[in-house]
């Protein structure tokens, strides 16, 4: 009866049984992310995403680039469920997202990480507000909260910065804490839609720098970004987005990826 | 559902955003105001249809060639009756007195024109039917009894008056309920509306609507309690400080004193204020929530 009922909520909810960042052994083999001919229209006849095939290992850092309005946005909507696919479809680990029932959609985020070009950080909150409140999502017990919360900030570089109020931050500092709010969960995937666009060329260096350190744990990162000059600096995997199809640009392999491949031949 | 996390934030909504919060009170309590008052008008017309709508006096005419024993009889046999405060008997002589009493142009009506009386008030804690029931077995006494007048026609005019405009006070009460929902829903929404981004990033974390939901509920809910206890507070200052100006005119022009909201409908005003506050904030986040 048991194993009925956990059954029963395991179909409702697929991804109800994870814990953020704790995927279940027989899916680390697989990809993390699997997109098989997925379309999207906005206007009918005139599809924003034609027929997009992508598979991302896990540990892998893949850049998305693409000019304004290419469908960078709606590509990465798609994998966090904002919104739903036309047709086709899209695999987190082993399961389709785009079947997920409204319900459910939580849990797959739960196991996911955005980062946003405006940031979307509440000013009023403090810095340690901001970060902790994916933490209270899951109900974690204070104690682990703010231990876990005091690891992220220190991982951006904002250790010590908890009581600071947000609004006084930087552009740059305030994009740290939205890191931290991504990566606090210890999340699978971390996708980044322009998390560099409100930024100088400087502090978006340190950005992408800060988003590779991360990926060098193990988090699978989606970047998404027009920004060539960042593009041109690193040599990860790069797909290139326009008119709403998708082309390998170039292969790569993120240090983590590499070291694990290593240890697996 | 974790309702100290979900108050945690709500208070973080409100410590966010202090001026809206109490901009947000003020409009509902205003609203609650009407609401209030039009309740307040129910409440006293129905007080002055009850009072009014029932008749507690009768006058009995008596027979010019009643025996003087009887009419004594019948005299302290109303005034004995239970439900009687008191039984005046009145003579002929009596009764054209008062009737002509400053009034030298009736002068020449005939002796006959004003009967012996009986002139009867019951105890205000009578039962309702007593009258009909002493004025049908007086009635009965015909070689005594003329004729019974209990003014009921009189009073059911009254009563049917102050009962239209009861029905129209309800009217006017439903229309501003309806109002006060419109207020209560829209005030509520802007104050959701200003935190959507926040909404947004709860879902983008992976909350559940419940999560994000629970502190803007508690929200309302507060705000819906708050401007209905300050419209109540305000109401009983104004009808106090009013019946102590009015109450004594009041009272010797309508035989009652105005009479403010019974315990029962200020607990209902409460908790609709809470219900609609609690009702119009998680319809409010609904807009919102699917992200």
């Amino acid at each position: 009866m048991g194993t009925q009922d956990s059954g029963a909520r395991r179909a409702a909810r697929p991804f109800a049984f994870f814990r953020a960042g704790k995927d279940e052994p027989q899916n680390l083999s697989k990809p993390i992310l699997v997109l098989e001919k997925v379309f999207k229209y906005f206007q009918r006849d005139t599809p924003t995403l034609r027929g997009i095939d992508l598979t991302i290992e896990r540990g892998e850092f893949v850049f998305i680039t693409g000019p304004s309005g290419s469908g960078k946005s709606t590509l990465l909507q798609l994998i966090y469920r904002k919104i739903a696919p036309d047709e086709g479809r899209i695999l987190f680990s082993g399961k389709d997202v785009s079947r997920l029932t409204e319900a459910s959609i939580p849990y797959l985020r739960r196991n996911m990480g955005v980062v946003f070009q405006d940031f979307k950080v509440m000013p009023h909150w403090t810095v340690y507000e901001n970060v902790s409140i994916a933490l209270e999502i899951l109900d974690l017990p204070p104690r682990l909260i703010r231990s876990r919360v005091g690891e992220a900030l220190e991982r951006v570089g904002l250790a010590g910065r908890g009581d600071d109020r947000t609004s006084t931050l930087s552009g740059g500092e305030q994009q740290r804490v939205a890191i931290a709010r991504a990566i606090v969960g210890e999340p699978a995937l971390l996708i980044a839609d322009e998390p560099t666009g409100n930024l100088d060329p400087t502090l978006a260096l340190d950005i992408l720098t800060l988003f590779e350190e991360i990926n060098q744990h193990g988090t699978t990162v989606v970047f998404a970004t027009h920004d060539h000059s960042l593009l041109s600096v690193r040599t990860h995997r790069l797909l290139v987005l326009e008119d709403g199809r998708l082309t390998e640009a170039r292969q790569g392999l993120s240090g983590w990826a590499q070291r694990k491949h290593a240890q697996t031949a | 559902m974790d309702f100290k996390g979900a108050y945690v934030r709500a208070l973080r909504g409100v410590r966010e955003d202090v001026r809206l919060y109490l901009v947000a009170i003020s409009s509902l309590t205003v609203a609650f105001l009407c609401l209030g008052g039009a309740l307040l008008g129910v409440a006293n017309l129905t007080a002055l249809s009850e009072r009014w709508g029932r008749s507690d006096r009768m006058s009995i005419y008596l027979r010019d060639d009643a025996p003087e024993v009887d009419v004594s009889r019948l005299t302290m046999a109303l005034q004995e009756h239970p439900a009687v405060a008191k039984a005046n008997y009145n003579s002929a002589e009596v009764s054209r007195a008062r009737f002509l009493d400053g009034n030298s142009a009736l002068r020449d009506l005939p002796r006959s024109a004003f009967p012996a009386t009986i002139e009867l008030e019951l105890k205000p804690n009578a039962h309702p039917k007593a009258l009909t029931q002493i004025a049908e077995s007086v009635a009965a006494q015909r070689s005594v009894v003329e004729e019974v007048d209990t003014y009921r026609s009189w009073f059911e005019r009254i009563a049917a008056l102050i009962g239209a405009g009861r029905t129209l006070v309800i009217v006017l009460a439903s229309l501003v309920l309806a109002c006060v929902m419109a207020i209560v829903a829209n005030t509520i929404r802007l104050a959701v509306a200003s935190r959507r981004e926040e909404i947004e990033v709860l879902k983008m974390c992976g909350a559940t609507n419940a999560f994000v939901r629970a502190p803007f509920v508690l929200e309302g809910t507060a705000q819906g309690l708050c401007a209905a206890l300050l419209s109540l507070g305000v109401l009983a200052l104004a009808f106090f400080a009013l019946r102590a100006e009015v109450g004594g005119a009041l009272r010797s022009f309508l035989d009652m004193q105005p009479v403010f909201l019974s315990p029962l409908v200020m607990l209902g005003l409460l908790v609709a204020g809470g219900a609609v506050g609690a009702a119009g904030s998680a319809l409010s986040v609904r807009r919102y929530i699917r992200v």
